[in-house]
């Protein structure tokens, strides 16, 4: 049991690292000025955001992620993969607790996100505009957070390794808030806008969805 | 390296620096699948036309002044310090190599404002003297023009007098006037320079008995197109001005994507305050009449085949869609849909002051290529847009690309469907005539 409590309080230690470092990353964008519209709305701000973090991500509802649906959809679920890995670390000192069939389905679903990312990651060495696109900070990025969800799924499955999936879990949060990964702070922000913006002129959801 | 130009460029830049455009400089996963969003990368598929790659040249410059890991390990994140040359460049991307037509923001899954990123390079460029020369001659011409308008005020009242001898004999109705600034008037309609966007819109003014009256101004406003909010609030101001002074209750904008987007939606965060009056585009008020039976219109007066053009600061960027395809089906019953139209249309890539630059003819006919694709696809012999530089850039790409198309505005077609007593009888007529007007 000695083997698991450092490496548990060196992820504790990294997991309050990066609450503080996203958390003043969040005191800097909050103290910058947001722009008030003050044109009359033409639509509907609400209509608009509620489109923006719903219906608007759906992978039907742009040209783009019609396209590109089997991309789209891989970054979705490697996105929820994420959010279960973390989940995952916050449970993971109470697994014990934890019947076998949960177990297995959230070490299934990390470890699912890890081939996606790592399938992410392959694309970007694949996919000429991708290559062109991609510094590297963002193969690092996927590569860690694919290494992350792998060894999630490891540690749910053998209990002895968790102690790994505890010191790259530590690296990925010290690394996230300097890293390409802190777009996950400026996602809502950012849809915020565009909703708004949509919103407002009325242009999204669709006018001809909206008026027959 | 001048030390003046990139520490001015770098202050706009941070000076500019507020929520979205933080946002949009942050949130971007490179993920490229905007690359088809945009028309220039449609036309010719390279990676400098992903907006991506474009948003990614300010980030550089962004992360060498902001992010922690780019300083420590500049090649980690492809940062990269602005230089008097490279300012150029940005320059040269953000005028030329973008349209602002916020298609790829809409197709994001994050909704990056790249736009906003460009128009934030455009402002820099315009701040360091990098900006073309062109747009600035036509901002500070407009600025001029609205400081002293005693000085073409007795040309411009000759010109409307003849031009009101033109509506009578097209109206049939000698007494149709062109009323210049009336204090009190319904509406003050803003035009663009030339006959063609005041005639037609005062013909349907006249015939239903609308109170209106005529701006003196130009609704252009190529201050919005240099990323320069000084010199857009100028010109903006003498319209703002004239109609507090007259009293209006309404402006209504001509056929004219930028100066709609412009006075509609940036005009009252420039001047920190909603207006005492509406402001409109004539399409919307057309349409309107349409729909509340003022207009008489006969759809067989123009046989088509016929399609529309979305401008993108109307649609995707203004919200004007469906009234566009309201005034179509009053006005022909062989009216077709462009493949995608409305908020997923593709710019006719003339937009954000490039069709004013001739410097910039090659690209733009390549950035239009995708829309003269379409055109030919719809098989429409007539393609109709409510937007003074689509219009051109669509006759540009007609005759570049052989399409042989006529374009026109929505308000000649629905001139043509009232069946006025002096109007051409063919739309061929039509669009001859439009193009003496442009030239008075």
């Amino acid at each position: 049991m000695h083997n698991i409590i450092i490496p548990q309080l060196i992820a504790g230690l990294a997991i309050v690292f990066t609450l503080v470092a996203f958390g003043w990353r969040l005191k800097v964008f909050n103290s910058l000025a947001r722009p008030i519209d003050r044109a009359p709305a033409r639509g509907s701000i609400k209509q608009g955001l509620l489109y923006a973090y719903t219906l608007g991500m759906a992978p039907w509802a742009k040209e783009s992620t019609r396209r590109h649906w089997l991309s789209y959809i891989r970054g979705v679920f490697f996105h929820i993969g994420i959010f279960l890995g973390l989940g995952i670390l916050v449970i993971s000192p109470w697994i014990n607790l934890f019947p076998t069939w949960l177990r297995i389905t959230l070490s299934t679903g990390a470890g699912l996100g890890a081939l996606l990312g790592l399938a992410g990651f392959v694309a970007r060495f694949i996919d000429p505009n991708l290559k062109a696109l991609s510094t590297p900070d963002d193969y690092f990025a996927v590569l860690v957070v694919s290494v992350f969800l792998a060894t999630a799924c490891l540690g749910l499955s053998f209990l002895a390794t968790l102690p790994i999936f505890y010191i790259i879990s530590a690296f990925m949060l010290i690394y996230a808030p300097f890293s390409k990964i802190r777009h996950c702070i400026y996602f809502a922000y950012s849809r915020l806008f565009f909703g708004r913006f949509t919103g407002i002129r009325g242009v999204l959801p669709h006018q001809q969805q909206v008026l027959r | 390296m001048d030390t003046n130009k990139t520490e001015t460029a770098l202050g706009i830049l941070n000076k500019q620096l507020n929520q979205p455009l933080l946002a949009a400089l942050e949130v971007c996963a490179r993920c490229g699948i905007c690359a088809e969003a945009c028309h220039y990368y449609v036309a010719e598929p390279k990676t400098d036309y992903i907006p991506a790659t474009r948003a990614e040249q300010l980030r550089k410059v962004y992360r060498s002044e902001h992010d922690f890991l780019s300083r420590i390990l500049p090649g980690w994140t492809n940062y990269a310090r602005i230089t008097d040359d490279t300012i150029s460049e940005l320059a040269d991307i953000a005028f030329t190599t973008c349209t602002l037509c916020y298609r790829c923001t809409t197709n994001c899954p994050m909704g990056v404002d790249t736009p906003l990123l460009m128009t934030t390079l455009r402002t820099m460029a315009t701040a360091t003297g990098n900006a073309p020369e062109m747009l600035e001659m036509l901002a500070d011409a407009a600025v001029e023009k609205g400081k002293d308008p005693s000085i073409y005020l007795d040309y411009f009242l000759d010109s409307i007098r003849d031009m009101e001898k033109d509506l009578q004999s097209l109206t049939g109705n000698p007494d149709a006037r062109i009323s210049v600034q009336k204090k009190g008037a319904k509406i003050l309609y803003v035009a663009l320079a030339g006959a063609h966007t005041i005639l037609p819109a005062a013909a349907i003014f006249e015939t239903i008995g609308e109170d209106w009256t005529l701006s003196i101004f130009e609704a252009s406003n190529y201050g919005v197109f240099l990323g320069d909010p000084a010199r857009a609030k100028t010109i903006a101001k003498r319209i703002v001005d004239e109609a507090n002074a007259l009293g209006v209750k309404e402006i209504v904008i001509s056929e004219c994507g930028h100066a709609y987007y412009a006075m509609r939606w940036t005009a009252p965060n420039w001047f920190g305050d909603e207006f005492d009056f509406r402001v409109r585009s004539i399409v919307e008020v057309i349409a309107e009449y349409i729909q509340q039976g003022r207009l008489t219109l006969d759809p067989s007066a123009n046989p088509g085949p016929l399609t529309y053009h979305d401008s993108c600061n109307l649609g995707r960027k203004g919200g004007v869609i469906e009234e566009a395809r309201i005034i179509m089906r009053a006005v022909t019953n062989n009216f077709i849909e462009l493949a995608p139209s409305r908020d997923e249309a593709y710019c006719c890539g003339g937009g954000s002051g490039l069709v004013a630059l001739p410097e910039a003819f090659d690209i733009r006919m390549l950035a239009g290529k995708p829309k003269a694709d379409q055109v030919m696809r719809s098989g429409a012999t007539i393609v109709a847009a409510a937007c003074e530089n689509c219009r051109l850039q669509l006759g540009d790409l007609s005759e570049h690309y052989g399409l042989g198309v006529g374009v026109i505005a929505l308000a000649d077609l629905v001139v043509k469907a009232m069946r006025l007593p002096g109007a051409k009888d063919s739309l061929e007529e039509k669009i001859t005539a439009q193009n003496s007007l442009v030239e008075k």
